[in-house]
């Protein structure tokens, strides 16, 4: 017990003790199988918070509402024309995988990207689904008050801190998703994303309060840091929310943050060439993949985009052609991009949303919810290129190969990252939760 | 390790042991099996009809039932008239295609649920044998559920098996433990099976578990007491002491009833509250939380060096009186009553919420009583140009608004989810959520700007006509509030009074009781029911005592929102230090401890304006806010200030309070690190930073000590510490230049969690 405290009183002051307060009377016994002092030395692992030796780091396209797998990632050329659907499958670099025509971008990079068409779980509602696909559990809905799980960004920015102080490691652009299920509940509040807050692709975006004002230097902010660790003494065991730690934690990062040039570098855009930003595309998804590209480089480790609405319940192909050809231009020059700046084998990119669409178009021209089965894509970071895996049956409502979970999807992420999947978090009664639970790396992939 | 105190509690001779009911009580085995009151409960208990299966709307593979089993007709509907008979053989019962997909005998989806010598197969097959009788109006029905015992003293690890007796309508009873449905509201407090065994796994604090049978529900409600020491001989030292120390409160002559109440439950959850706090910080907190405003270095002072006994009272009625008193809790109310500025156009938009914003204030300044206040709303008619309150009803249109808004502002309860189904977890139905949306069928609109996207100048009368029908069966629902009588239907009666007069009844079960809950949360952090404005049978009070005494004294002083307010800064838990004792630290729901929480974003800004002597400039579309407006002024949520999103004002999207949000990022860091607003303020010619730094001529000790007085006062409300006043001396001698000294020093106390909080 002793230990852990000790242990824990070096971590960085980036990254705050959220387990020092918890209750460790259920450490008592083994627990979940695992021994009192695995479970020491897990966690202990697990909350140094000092920047982990993993080089990689994962940029998440997230698709709020559901991208329609049928029209993109796994077309049914040869499906009735409603479930078809009105665009055309073409050819891509690799032989044998198809996607549709609205793709076209990334087509020409698919020996590049892999695809997992067998994505199940079993819940067709947006909020629970956008839980499950988050944090790969089951969690919340209306009739069943089950806890909430923290998102794999908060799993991932707690288990491997940032890869470069003052970056944080999870940023969430523009903002994170409305559920708040990017968030980290019992990880730690300071584990939640930082939210950009604004368009990148927008004349004016500028991270607000980034730049000093006139007036001040870095002088200034050292006498005042000091000035600050002297005065706010205030007992932190005072609040038991979360908020005060928090605060916390985000005032020294804050702090940390304006005093060198890095962060305001990395949010500015316009220190990329024009040639590179027309590249990725002059729209929201563009620019948010060119600053996700960023922010990478200065050392944050996990970026979420968030993307859509793709809720298309009515006129689907009007939808889509506004949100399909902007979204594959931003994946497909990022990886590109990627690649080409050496970036690609240590970075993750995945596109994934809540659920897919249902294969039969409805009677107002758009698909509803489909968790049956549906595609994510992913690439990037040790995961290997060209390739499918898993397979829907014949007009795409369901698994007909290779079942994938939401936490065999997390379970390969975290594995690729180099976080151990022996590890635990407490929740808030304390007992210790495995991040993976019975997620199994999808080795196909590897 | 502190933390680790596991205990036992025998000494206290509260534990209820694994005492098992079952048994006691026997179903008679010969009773026939009803449809509604034994087949559809289990349909429910095995998952059939939840929302991922065969209870969503479109079923699940061609076979619907009602979600959760609300409409009994129309799952016998789809069992026995539905997919041509197959679901159900009364010749060969076994071969029910209900039985043998639930056995998993045939392929299904949904995977084994039953098991084929289980008590809940023979039910299903014995129903199916005797005829698969349909149900009946005679049938018996399920008239209340009892959960035995009902309450519990649970020691962490410990479990509880709950007794679950259901009460037919022909006066027999049966044992339905292992068919009811089970949930916990708390599941890192107690978790419970699926067979009613409960389980405290680790935190301590108070639970409520419900038992759900069909429609009818009942709640195990057990406290989880905190562990006291570290071992036997130690634990029964604190329990003494902890034991001593209520006493000696309760015995004191100012002991309110609300207070005995308090230690009532801290006794049985063994805390002991921390101390009282000392003036200067009761001062600050009583300030921002009646007058969202910090006390100048003068009322400190003076405050401080009082010395009458009722000084705390008497400060109370002071700042009650104080026109930040009104212009406080309107920006409460107009969040509750989503005066919203946003949406469409501004300049249209303002005069009407500046006009709303000005008459709750006012009806707050003049201490209107609370039933008449939402009276005046809920009832109003005419022009929004002259009567106020009709402007509630620019943004509350639709019936869906109406019944939300009202179920959630002023009943506490949350009814959404009967908009399109039986509520899962209350009581509440379809026929309940239209009846209420029914009470302002009749609201009728007139007039109105028709280039703005929503009108803003209506005039709002009573129709003669005006229905709601029922989205399922097509009729009308009558107008009847939530569980009350249906209201008369007469074209001169406004429905809305019927509504009215419902509430504001001395015996309405929520009304008073929301504002009062309402109240206790934004005194003590936490509401008595918490969240606020969800009040369920599953998620009840963590005091219901304190909740029922507070609410009948606020509707016998005549809804005297005032003297709610006195009674509740007047408890005892409202002067308790947030510091822990060593008998409370981990107790987060029975105010053993002031439970601190930020200032909201309103109190932070005009805190920081009014500590640095730099008002907020404030621009209103066109023009500005005069000099001097704070942020609890603002008429209403759409003045553009970047301060005040990240700190979570909300954007009065829906009546719920919980739109503010509290939670920290790295964004409000970076406002208060690194904004130009807050350097604009530092630097300012006027800035106390400015002129403290002129004030000090020399750097003596006592001139010292004066500054950095002057400097704690007008920041924290309070003195210096001696180990403060050195660093301030260490600091001016670090930094010669007198002003840039100032500025650091301003600075770095509005950045203290001392600062950021209400404490």
């Amino acid at each position: 017990m002793t230990k852990l405290v000790e242990t824990q009183s070096i971590s960085s002051r980036w990254f705050p003790k959220v387990q020092s307060r918890r209750q460790f009377v259920s450490l008592g016994a083994p627990v979940l199988g695992l021994s009192l002092a695995k479970l020491l030395e897990l966690d202990a692992h697990a909350s140094t918070g000092t920047p982990s030796s993993s080089k990689k780091s994962i940029i998440v396209f997230w698709t709020d509402g559901g991208l329609s797998q049928q029209d993109t990632y796994d077309t049914k050329p040869n499906a009735p024309s409603e479930y078809r659907g009105a665009y055309r499958s073409i050819s891509t670099k690799v032989a044998g995988i198809t996607l549709g025509e609205r793709l076209i971008e990334q087509a020409l990079v698919m020996d590049k990207l892999s695809i997992v068409r067998s994505v199940h779980h079993e819940n067709g509602i947006h909020a629970p689904s956008a839980h499950w696909m988050l944090t790969g559990y089951f969690g919340p809905t209306l009739a069943r008050n089950a806890p909430q799980k923290p998102s794999f960004g908060s799993v991932i920015s707690r288990s491997l801190g940032t890869r470069r102080p003052p970056m944080p490691a999870y940023v969430s652009i523009p903002k994170a998703e409305a559920f708040g299920y990017q968030g980290a509940v019992y990880l730690g509040k300071a584990y939640n994303p930082f939210e950009v807050g604004a368009d990148p692709n927008a004349a004016d975006f500028k991270v607000p309060n980034l730049s000093l004002p006139q007036g001040l230097t870095a002088r200034h902010i050292d006498a005042r840091r000091n000035l600050l660790k002297s005065f706010d003494v205030f007992r932190g065991d005072i609040d038991r929310s979360g908020v005060l730690e928090g605060l916390d934690t985000f005032k020294s990062q804050a702090l940390e943050m304006v005093s060198g040039d890095q962060m305001r570098d990395a949010f500015d855009l316009s220190r990329e060439r024009d040639s590179t930003r027309d590249m990725y595309g002059r729209h929201r998804y563009g620019q948010s993949a060119l600053l996700a590209r960023r922010l990478i480089q200065a050392g944050a480790r996990c970026v979420n985009i968030n993307t859509g609405n793709w809720d298309h319940h009515n006129d689907i192909f009007k939808g889509l052609e506004d949100h399909l050809p902007p979204l594959d231009r931003a994946i497909a020059a990022l990886v590109s991009d990627l690649d080409v700046l050496g970036m690609l084998e240590e970075t993750i990119v995945y596109c994934v949303g809540e659920f897919g669409r249902t294969p039969r178009i409805n009677g107002h021209s758009g698909r509803d919810h489909w968790a049956d089965c549906f595609s994510v894509m992913l690439t990037g970071g040790g995961i290997r290129g060209g390739r499918t895996v898993g397979a829907s049956e014949k007009w795409g409502g369901a698994v007909q190969e290779r079942l994938v979970t939401p936490l065999d999807l997390l379970a390969t992420i975290y594995h690729v990252l180099g976080i151990s999947l022996d590890t635990h978090y407490e929740d808030a009664s304390g007992r210790p939760v495995s991040i993976v639970g019975n997620g199994q790396v999808i080795r196909e992939l590897l | 390790m502190a933390n680790a105190r596991r205990i036992k509690f025998a000494v206290l001779g509260l534990l209820v042991c694994s005492l098992s009911a079952i048994g006691n009580i026997s179903a008679n085995d010969a009773s026939p099996v009803y449809f509604a009151a034994d087949v559809v409960p289990l349909l429910t208990k095995l998952g059939c009809n939840s929302g991922g299966c065969h209870g969503k709307a479109s079923g699940q593979n061609g076979f619907a039932l009602s979600l959760l089993g609300f409409e009994p007709e129309l799952d016998y509907e789809s069992l026995v008239n539905e997919a041509r008979g197959r679901r159900i053989s009364a010749t060969a019962p076994e071969r029910s295609l209900l039985l043998l997909k639930a056995t998993g005998e045939l392929p299904h989806g949904g995977g084994k649920r039953i098991d084929e010598t289980s008590d809940d197969y023979r039910l299903l097959r014995d129903w199916i044998a005797l005829g698969a009788r349909p149900p009946g109006k005679n049938d018996p029905i399920v008239q209340r559920i009892e959960l035995q015992p009902a309450h519990g003293v649970l020691r962490v690890k410990a479990t509880q098996q709950i007794a679950v007796t259901a009460y037919l309508s022909d006066g027999t009873s049966r044992d339905i433990t292992h068919r009811a449905v089970y949930q916990s509201n708390a599941p890192e407090i107690a978790a419970v099976d699926d067979r009613g065994l409960v389980r405290a796994v680790g935190q301590q604090g108070l639970v409520a578990v419900m038992a759900r049978f069909g429609e009818k529900i009942a709640t195990f409600q057990a406290a989880i007491p905190f562990s006291t020491g570290e071992d036997l001989a130690g634990e029964s030292q604190t329990l003494a002491e902890i034991s001593t120390r209520l006493d000696n409160l309760e015995s004191n002559a100012t002991i309110s009833k609300f207070d005995k109440s308090l230690i009532r439950q801290w006794r049985q959850l063994a805390v002991a509250p921390s101390a009282e706090v000392d003036d200067a910080t009761f001062l600050r907190r009583a300030t921002l939380d009646i007058c969202g405003t910090l006390p100048t270095p003068e009322e400190t002072r003076q405050y401080v060096a009082d010395t009458s006994h009722d000084k705390r009272r008497v400060l109370v009625d002071r700042l009650l009186e104080r026109p930040e008193y009104a212009s406080y809790f309107a920006l409460k109310w107009a969040d509750i009553l989503q005066n919203r500025g946003a949406g469409y156009s501004t300049s249209k938009q303002r005069p009407g919420t500046t006009l709303f914003a000005n008459w709750i204030r006012d009806s707050l300044a003049f201490n209107k009583p609370y039933d008449q206040f939402v009276a005046e709303i809920l009832t109003a008619t005419g022009s929004q140009n002259e009567n106020p309150p009709t402007i509630w009803y620019r943004t509350v249109r639709t019936s869906t608004e109406y019944v939300e808004s009202v179920s959630q502002a002023f009943l506490g309860v949350r009814v959404q989810c009967a908009n399109c189904h039986h509520h899962p977890a209350e009581r509440w139905s379809q026929t309940d959520y239209y009846g209420l949306a029914a009470v302002f069928s009749r609201v009728g609109r007139k007039g109105g700007f028709a280039d703005a996207e929503v009108p803003t100048n209506e005039i709002i009368y009573l129709k003669s006509h005006g229905q709601v029908r029922h989205p399922r069966t097509g009729r009308a629902v009558p107008p009847r509030p939530l569980g009350g009588e249906e209201l008369p239907s007469d074209s001169h009666l406004d429905p809305r009074l019927g509504l009215v007069r419902w509430m504001t009844r001395p015996d309405n079960p929520f009304f008073a009781k929301t504002m009062v809950n309402r109240m206790w949360a934004h005194f003590l952090g936490r509401g008595i029911i918490h969240p606020i404005d969800d009040s369920r049978s599953t998620n009840p009070p963590s005091n219901p005592e304190l909740l029922d005494m507070l609410s009948q004294e606020f509707i016998t002083s005549g809804y005297d929102i005032k003297h709610l307010i006195r009674a509740i800064t007047g408890s005892l838990a409202y002067r308790l230090s947030s510091l822990p004792s060593a008998w409370n630290s981990e107790d987060t729901q029975s105010f053993s401890r002031f439970y601190p929480r930020r200032l909201s974003a309103e109190v932070l800004l005009d805190g920081i304006s009014q500590a640095l002597d730099v008002p907020t400039e404030f621009s209103s579309g066109p023009g500005k806010f005069p000099v001097g407006t704070r942020a609890i002024d603002l008429p209403d949520e759409n003045v553009a200030a970047h301060f005040l999103d990240v700190f979570g004002r909300p954007a009065r999207m829906s009546a719920c309070e919980c739109e503010r949000v509290d939670a920290p990022s790295l964004a409000q860091a970076l406002e208060l690190v690194n904004s130009p607003e807050i350097q604009r303020k530092l630097t300012n010619e006027s800035s106390f930073a400015t002129t403290i730094a002129k004030s000090i001529q020399a750097t003596d000790e006592s001139a010292v000590r004066i500054y950095a007085e002057e400097l704690f006062l007008k920041i924290l409300a309070r003195f210096p510490s001696a180990n403060e006043v050195k660093t301030v001396e260490q600091f001016l001698a670090s930094e010669p230049n007198r002003v840039e000294a100032s500025r650091s020093l301003v600075w770095s106390l509005l950045a203290t969690n001392e600062f950021l909080f209400n404490h």
